[in-house]
């Protein structure tokens, strides 16, 4: 597990939502009494330590066009879910994927999720069941959405 | 909202390669062959539109060594929407679905520890009288990454 030092922890909440002006960097820092060279900086380093996965846009799917999501539950065998993992991983229309314990129906343990414009997921989940030779799955089709925010990290 | 391919270029830039510099807009601007006033006009009305949540930083909770689950609930059609009331209040439910199963509210929760996750969700047992909620918590991640690749 990683830590972070106050200093840090003060620069992730306050790159959490830049401004959108020409200098945003600038004038976060103007606001907590740091550099805008400094944020950059420790940005780069959390970059580079894995603490922060990526910096840039978190689109709202459905809003963007992505109108249509499925949680696809797997029932794979212990032996394959590493095989099945990785390869569900490498599919860009799939934006999630673990494996759960305990699974659900005690047999569902590799969860994905996928994101589509239109119609096709049937298309997209037949696909997958032949990359991974498994047709072994249960579709949960969202209805409605009753929240989709982002976590707070450093407030609790 | 309709959007063109300028639009589009710049969400996969903004998505995929925000360039970490002191004036970054400008830098995106040169890629999509606009102006830095025109980035940040397109921009603002993406954001405003709700399609840009927010630009900033996605940290990795599990590396922090937060606790993170998905649960999944059945719920009777007469007290979903107080159940999906209180579940939304918590900070911590960062989303949450209804879905077609006989589970039929679905939501991740991220606490500080193990122990909050735990407390949380006997909090939810105890106040909504639902009781049958599954924790399943990820054993191995193969994926996260919800970015999109926008397409004309």
């Amino acid at each position: 597990m990683e830590t972070m030092n106050s200093a840090e922890k003060k620069i992730a909440r306050a790159i959490a939502d830049i401004p959108l002006v020409p200098s945003p960097f600038a004038e976060i820092a103007a606001s907590c009494g740091l550099t805008g060279a400094g944020i950059l900086q420790t940005s780069r380093e959390l970059l580079q330590k894995g603490i922060m996965r990526r910096f840039g846009a978190v689109l709202h799917h459905s809003k963007a066009g992505f109108t249509k999501n499925a949680l696809v539950v797997w029932s794979v065998q212990p032996s394959q879910t590493e095989k099945a993992g990785k390869i569900f991983a490498s599919f860009s229309f799939i934006s999630h994927c673990y494996e759960r314990k305990p699974a659900f129906q005690n047999k569902y343990n590799l969860f994905t999720m996928l994101h589509t414009k239109d119609d096709n997921i049937a298309v997209i989940i037949d696909f997958l069941a032949e990359a991974i030779n498994n047709r072994n799955f249960l579709i949960l089709e969202s209805l409605e959405e009753y929240k989709k925010t982002s976590p707070e990290y450093f407030n609790d | 909202m309709i959007m063109d391919e300028i639009d589009k270029k710049l969400l996969n830039i903004l998505q995929k390669e925000f360039p970490l510099t002191e004036y970054p807009f400008a830098v995106v601007a040169e890629q999509c062959g606009i102006g830095e006033e025109e980035v940040l006009i397109r921009v603002g009305r993406l954001k405003k539109e709700g399609i840009i949540r927010r630009i900033g930083a996605v940290f990795d909770g599990a590396k922090l060594g937060r606790a993170g689950t998905l649960c999944a609930a059945r719920v009777p059609e007469d007290k979903i929407g107080d159940f999906v009331r209180i579940i939304n209040a918590e900070k911590g439910v960062t989303h949450n679905y209804r879905r077609r199963n006989e589970y039929n509210v679905w939501f991740t929760v991220n606490m500080a520890t193990s122990d909050k996750l735990d407390e949380f969700l006997e909090h939810v047992k105890e106040k909504t009288g639902v009781t049958d909620i599954l924790d399943m918590r990820a054993v191995k991640t193969y994926k996260i990454d919800a970015s999109m690749e926008m397409v004309s």
